[in-house]
């Protein structure tokens, strides 16, 4: 009974070690390449073409399988300090999009993901520096960039496909494109520079305004006060006018008497307050009788 | 039977592999230790079970807790026997088998029972390859080594945050961008995204998630990199996001990444710290130029309602003297009239009562001194000095008509 059940175990486990060894499962994010004694001899799952993972079969212990991803990979590269055709500097930092698009390819020239990484890392490294040493740095900063990734891209896709990669890259975008940091104090001093210039200028248009508006109303207080003296001179003048026509009708009837009457009332008017002193001649007018006598007349 | 080999550990530690479990139900034999004591306690001696186990009280039938390991195993055996073996004591009671059997085979099928909750979708693959994507409810799909279900939640929004996810983690080398006119900007900012496609999501691109940061970061600093930093910061932001937004669609779409962007949202969007107290004191400059046009509002408007004030002042009062000396004109004239009227009647008569009253009045009110010139000689004639006093009050200095020198003050009274 013993025997009998060491064969029967021994039996399984040798079925068991077959089908493990016939039976192989690719995702669906997975290619694989099967090689018979090292040599590639088919595919499953390829990208674009004959899309049918699942459970597969083999032939067991001659053949072998190895699987890659299918999917839209990134590769993550580090900053690189490029120069551009301008001579400025540039920390630029960036991810390829990348697929195994050929997976007999890969398997024949990378063998893995590692190695792939490695000489996808140079490759791009190469591409970059070929494409942004030629443009300004403006054209990296700004206006160009898109194109710019573009034209990385396609750099790269063509030298990949040279060099029989079985890679196909898909984009190639830049995350920072950014001056280095001994530059950056530059850009900070030249921003602060700027805006302290801008506040100047606010502050002296202020300034400016503020002038301006007192200077017009000192102007406008001159004027209106001229124009009241303007008018008080007028009406000034149309008094005394007044006043010169009604004497000179009044006293034009008799001239002589007039002159005595005005006369008459100045001398009041100028010596009757007491404060002058006369030296008077006993023979003036005033006295014909107090010299005389009354028959002096 | 293996069942009479129980004392030994051999049945529990078969070397048979897991994957005999399609071979099910052909042959009691070989599987009968997998289909043993139902759990929990069937796995006790050899599972990670068993140091547990002591750490529950058990019945009274049950092994004391902390009781050895052999004892325990000998309870569970003994009870397992008791169940598979025949009425009489040997070998095994097929019923029981089929019962264990059956039960294990039930449960199989159940784990590929699974529910899909109304916010998911999920996607089935067979040996790894897709065959059917799932909507909301309780689906079914084969168990274990056939099909596998990954659900993803499809209504539920994402965020990714870049630039750090608050502003005490600021995260600088992700937020300092250059902006179009060369100038940096501290921006940080989020991207509200979810999963428009299942299968895409999981099938076309490796780590989506870190694909959307790694998008989004990019897409910002292109669009950034094409503004000029005055528009990102106040006006143009809402430009920038929808620009952004419509940039990272395109890539993601053009990845196949099934992923739609819903929202991207500037959070802030400051100048460097560095340089931020240049740009506060714009604003300061611009409150203090406000200021200043406040001040010269201030002095115009009291200014010049003052000289209005003036201004009709001077006229009121110009007015005032035209009317004051034309009045004062007609009546001196009416007076002079009237007395005209009545010197023509005597002229003699009149002209010289109007010099008596008239000299009467000016010499009553003076100090006067009265000489005789015609006896004089040709030497001067000394005054006194206080025949210039005035009578009242101080006196301001007369000349004499002759000639005499005007003298200090003195007081007393000449007459």
């Amino acid at each position: 009974m013993n025997r009998r059940l060491v064969t029967w175990g021994l039996a399984v486990l040798g079925v068991l070690i077959l089908l493990a060894n016939t039976l192989f499962v690719v995702g669906q994010t997975e290619q694989a390449v099967v090689t018979r004694l090292g040599e590639p001899v088919r595919v499953v799952n390829m990208v674009g073409r004959n899309t049918d993972p699942g459970l597969k079969i083999k032939a067991p212990f001659i053949e072998n399988v190895a699987k890659f991803d299918k999917r839209n990979l990134a590769l993550e590269t580090d900053e690189e300090e490029i120069i551009a055709a301008d001579q400025e500097r540039l920390v630029v930092d960036a991810f390829v999009r990348y697929r195994i698009n050929d997976p007999l390819q890969f398997f024949r020239t990378l063998r893995d993901q590692r190695t792939a990484n490695d000489r996808l890392e140079r490759l791009f490294n190469s591409s970059l520096r070929q494409v942004l040493g030629s443009a300004a740095s403006n054209d990296i900063i700004s206006a160009r960039r898109g194109e710019l990734m573009r034209r990385t891209a396609a750099v790269m896709d063509r030298s990949a496909a040279s060099s029989r990669l079985g890679i196909d890259i898909i984009d190639v975008r830049i995350k920072r494109a950014d001056l280095p940091p001994q530059n950056q104090e530059a850009v900070y001093r030249r921003m602060e520079t700027a805006r302290q210039q801008m506040a100047a200028t606010i502050r002296a248009r202020g300034e400016q305004q503020k002038r301006e508006i007192i200077s017009a109303a000192d102007r406008d207080v001159a004027i209106t006060v001229a124009q009241a003296q303007q008018y008080a001179g007028q009406v000034q003048g149309e008094g005394d006018a007044r006043r010169a026509e009604i004497f000179a009708q009044s006293f034009g009837r008799d001239p002589s008497f007039a002159s005595f009457y005005r006369s008459m009332q100045a001398y009041e008017n100028a010596l009757a307050r007491g404060d002058t002193t006369m030296v008077i001649s006993p023979d003036s007018a005033f006295f014909r009788y107090y010299q005389r006598g009354a028959g002096g007349g | 039977m293996p069942w009479n080999d129980n004392s030994k550990p051999g049945p529990w530690g078969a070397p048979q592999p897991g994957g005999d479990d399609r071979t099910k139900g052909e042959d009691s034999g070989p599987r009968s230790p997998w289909g043993a004591p139902p759990p929990p306690g069937g796995r006790g001696p050899s599972g990670p079970g068993g140091p547990r186990r002591p750490r529950r009280p058990k019945g009274p039938s049950g092994p004391r807790p902390g009781q050895d390991f052999e004892a325990l195993t000998r309870h569970w055996r003994e009870r397992a026997e008791r169940f598979f073996r025949g009425p009489d004591g040997r070998g095994v009671r097929p019923g029981a088998v089929a019962v264990v059997a059956g039960a294990a085979l039930g449960l199989w099928a159940l784990s590929g029972v699974y529910i899909v909750q109304p916010n998911e979708q999920a996607v089935v693959t067979r040996f790894g390859a897709y065959v059917r994507s799932a909507e909301p409810g309780l689906r079914v799909h084969l168990p274990f080594p056939f099909e596998a279900v990954e659900k993803v939640s499809v209504t539920n929004l994402q965020r990714t945050d870049i630039g750090g996810a608050s502003s005490a983690a600021d995260v600088a080398e992700e937020s300092l961008m250059l902006t179009g006119d060369e100038n940096i900007v501290d921006l940080d900012f989020s991207v509200t995204w979810r999963i428009s496609d299942a299968d895409n999501f999981l099938f076309r691109v490796a780590d989506p998630e870190a694909t959307v940061k790694a998008v989004a970061e990019s897409s910002m600093r292109e669009i950034v990199g094409r503004t000029p930093f005055e528009s990102i910061v106040s006006t143009g932001r809402a430009r920038v996001q929808q620009q952004v937004e419509q940039v990272m669609q395109t890539v993601l779409t053009s990845y196949g990444a099934g992923i739609t962007v819903v929202e991207v949202q500037i959070r802030a969007a400051e100048p460097p710290r560095e340089v931020i107290d240049a740009f506060r004191d714009v604003a300061r400059a611009g409150q203090n130029a406000e200021a200043a046009i406040n001040e010269a509002n201030t002095y115009r408007n009291r200014v010049v309602n003052e000289a209005v004030g003036d201004a009709a002042a001077i006229r009121q009062q110009a007015e005032g003297y035209r009317e004051r000396v034309i009045r004062q004109a007609e009546g001196e004239a009416a007076r002079f009239n009237q007395v005209h009227a009545q010197y023509r009647l005597a002229p003699g008569v009149t002209r010289d009562r109007l010099y008596l009253e008239t000299m009467e009045r000016v010499l009553r009110e003076s100090n006067k001194i009265i000489l005789d010139g015609n006896g004089s000689t040709n030497a001067p004639i000394i005054l006194p000095p206080d025949a210039f006093q005035r009578r009242t009050a101080p006196a301001p200095q007369t000349p004499a008509t002759t000639g005499a020198p005007a003298q200090a003050p003195t007081t007393g009274a000449a007459r």
